[in-house]
């Protein structure tokens, strides 16, 4: 504010001494007029106007320029720097004759202000040097920026290394030209940018398991890439993409699958062959052998196909286990599929002398479910009614919709019974209950695996029991009515979730 | 289970079986005779396609680990009317492997079924074949 002051000081004895200029030339004329020239009143009043208002115009036009110097001096600075105006230059200091001290102060201060502004906004022009931009450049992680046609205008140098590139291979290439990236479902990037574009100002995304070919075309590299949008961005920057390198682990994981995908592989062959044999012997020997080998042969029979459901749980659960358990839902029948599920086992049930009694509620609701594996629940949780059913010789399944609008299905034995202290556990892998002191099969496979199916499904599954009474498992789907919103927003009509709940954006970040 | 017998087609429905495990194929040659179906034995992909191209047949139980050419790609090849024009025949695929979704999504869109051999016995796949017109 000092140099405020000494201004206002300056304008004012500039003020002063031009009034009192006026004043003494004026008073000079009028004495010089009468004393020197000896004028006449009339003669003398004209020319003292005359002269009076010629010097009253040149003393306010001068003092208009030096009053007005400072000011545009400081709007000159301003101007300079402003980003709508083009072709004014830095102002020249030394014009000014008053407040040198206040127009070099402001001045500066006009500078330093636009410099920090400058250096937060990047640049004000339309081609920033990124490369220059040392975050970017720091960052360990890659990173890559698209513009709105998707081609890349920036790779920083963790990105070129991890692709094996040259900036100048993939600088202004077409995304998808340069980078052959795939998913594990249909929900790409390309899906999310279209649906980014329509309805989102900034969004971000990530998915996992991405793969991509390198150029060479034998690395394969595995990542979870990350996304972020922002429509319009004045600097051209429409999406930051960012990946996240998982080559080695998601490798492993697929060398697990694929061991047990083999191994399940090698004992199917076996088990195909079993059960047919069994069926041609059950088929030849029809009456031609005693009771007791006829059962034996039922036993088998029933046997080998609980071994083929249980070789398929296994592949499950390790898929479950490495997230590639993906559910297709459609709009199916549910008293159709639990009648198949029943008749699947009605074999074993009747081996073990238990009879299967199903009641449908009428009119229950279209759901939407996948079959095979919904199926896979219904035959697990059976499985263990028959397996537990004690002395009881009954399994009763219900079907009804709740108020809340799910279909449940209650499997209901009579048999043993879970103590209390065993169900916490009950839906964990490879828990079995104290029940299985009795010789009973089976690896507590099942349990995990139905409530993976059944949460996937977007259902609960949970159980009542009481020792010595009997046991009821029950789940929920939902039904069709409620996903169809859902089904809507795909375009193959299928609804794909995975065992760990929704293929959806966040999904991933729940987890 | 005689009732697989009665509900055969009158006219003995030609089935090509491509399988590689011979017992698996022997086993299904003989349910599906007996359910009244012509059936042919096939262990070998390439020869198989050749067999199928010809348009003789119905149904085509096709596995997917064969010799010489892969299941997937004797699929890829009869659903292709430039290679296999006028293709008719209903293609099931028989496997005990488990694909990646992804492919099997794939093999799902082009073929008209898909079953798992372990899951099935041979009178299961009789009714199958019998509900597919």
């Amino acid at each position: 504010m000092e140099q405020v002051k000494v201004f206002t000081g300056q304008v004012r004895r500039h003020i002063l001494a031009v009034l009192i200029t006026n004043n003494i030339v004026i008073f000079a004329g009028w004495w010089i007029g009468q004393k020197g020239f000896d004028l006449d009143f009339t003669t003398l009043f004209v020319s003292l106007v005359i002269v009076s208002l010629i010097i009253t115009v040149l003393i306010g036009l001068m003092s208009a320029y030096i009053l007005s110097m400072p000011t545009k001096l400081i709007a000159q600075a301003i101007l300079h720097v402003s980003p709508d105006e083009g072709g004014v230059g830095a102002p020249d200091q030394t014009k000014t004759y008053l407040g040198k001290l206040m127009v070099s102060k402001l001045c500066n201060d006009v500078y330093r202000i636009a410099n920090v502004v400058q250096s937060v906004s990047l640049q004000k022009n339309n081609s920033p040097d990124l490369k220059a931009n040392f975050i970017a450049d720091s960052l360990p992680l890659p990173l890559i920026v698209l513009n709105k046609k998707l081609d890349i205008i920036f790779a920083n140098a963790a990105a070129l290394k991890y692709l094996h590139v040259s900036a100048e291979d993939i600088t202004g290439k077409n995304l998808y030209s340069s980078l052959d990236l795939s998913f594990t479902t249909n929900d790409t990037f390309d899906t999310w940018y279209s649906k980014a574009k329509g309805d989102a100002v900034t969004t971000s995304q990530t998915w996992q398991r991405v793969r991509l070919k390198l150029g060479d075309k034998q690395t394969t590299v595995m990542f979870d890439l990350a996304a972020y949008y922002n429509k319009d961005n004045p600097q051209g920057y429409e999406i930051l993409l960012t990946m996240f390198d998982h080559t080695q682990q998601y490798a492993q994981d697929d060398q697990a699958i694929s061991f047990v995908a083999l191994a399940v592989h090698e004992l199917r062959t076996p088990l195909t062959l079993l059960r047919g044999y069994i069926e041609v012997f059950e088929e030849e020997l029809e009456g031609k052998v005693s009771t007791e080998l006829s059962d034996y042969l039922k036993k088998m029979k029933a046997s080998a196909k609980q071994l083929s459901s249980f070789v398929s749980n296994i592949l499950n659960v390790a898929r479950i286990d490495a997230d590639q358990l993906v559910f297709k839902l459609h709009q199916e029948d549910w008293a159709d599929i639990v009648n198949a599920a029943v008749r699947d086992m009605l074999l074993r049930a009747q081996l073990q002398g238990v009879k299967i009694n199903v009641e449908a509620e009428p009119n229950l609701p279209a759901v939407g479910v996948d079959r095979v594996s919904i199926s896979e629940v219904l035959i697990n949780l059976i499985d263990n009614a028959i397996k537990y059913h004690g002395k009881g010789n009954e399994i009763a399944i219900k079907l009804f919709a709740t108020k809340d609008g799910f279909v449940e299905t209650d499997i209901k034995d009579f048999g043993i019974g879970i103590p209390n202290s065993a169900m916490p556990n009950l839906f964990d892998k490879f828990y079995r209950s104290h029940r299985n002191v009795v010789q009973i099969g089976g690896t507590g496979l099942g349990l995990y695996l139905s409530k993976a199916i059944v949460t996937g499904h977007g259902g609960n599954i949970w159980v009542r029991s009481k020792e010595n009474e009997g046991s009821t498992f029950s789940f929920t789907v939902l039904p069709f009515t409620k996903l169809a919103d859902e089904q809507k927003k795909q375009d193959n009509g299928d609804i794909v979730r995975s065992a760990h709940g929704w293929i959806k954006n966040h999904s991933f970040y729940r987890r | 289970m005689p009732d697989n017998n009665q509900s055969a087609p009158f006219r003995p429905r030609k089935v090509l079986c491509i399988e590689d495990e011979h017992f698996i194929g022997e086993l299904y040659q003989r349910a599906l005779s007996k359910a009244g179906y012509d059936i042919t034995l096939e262990l070998d992909g390439l020869k198989g396609l050749e067999l199928a191209q010809s348009g003789k047949y119905d149904i085509i139980l096709l596995d997917l680990m064969l010799p010489t050419m892969t299941g997937i790609e004797v699929l890829r090849r009869l659903k292709d009317p430039k290679q296999t024009p006028g293709m008719h025949s209903k293609i099931i695929i028989t496997t005990n492997l488990e694909q990646r979704e992804a492919v099997r999504d794939d093999i799902e869109q082009q073929a008209d079924g898909y079953i798992i051999k372990a899951e099935i016995t041979p009178h299961e796949l009789v009714t199958f074949l019998n509900n597919i017109s």
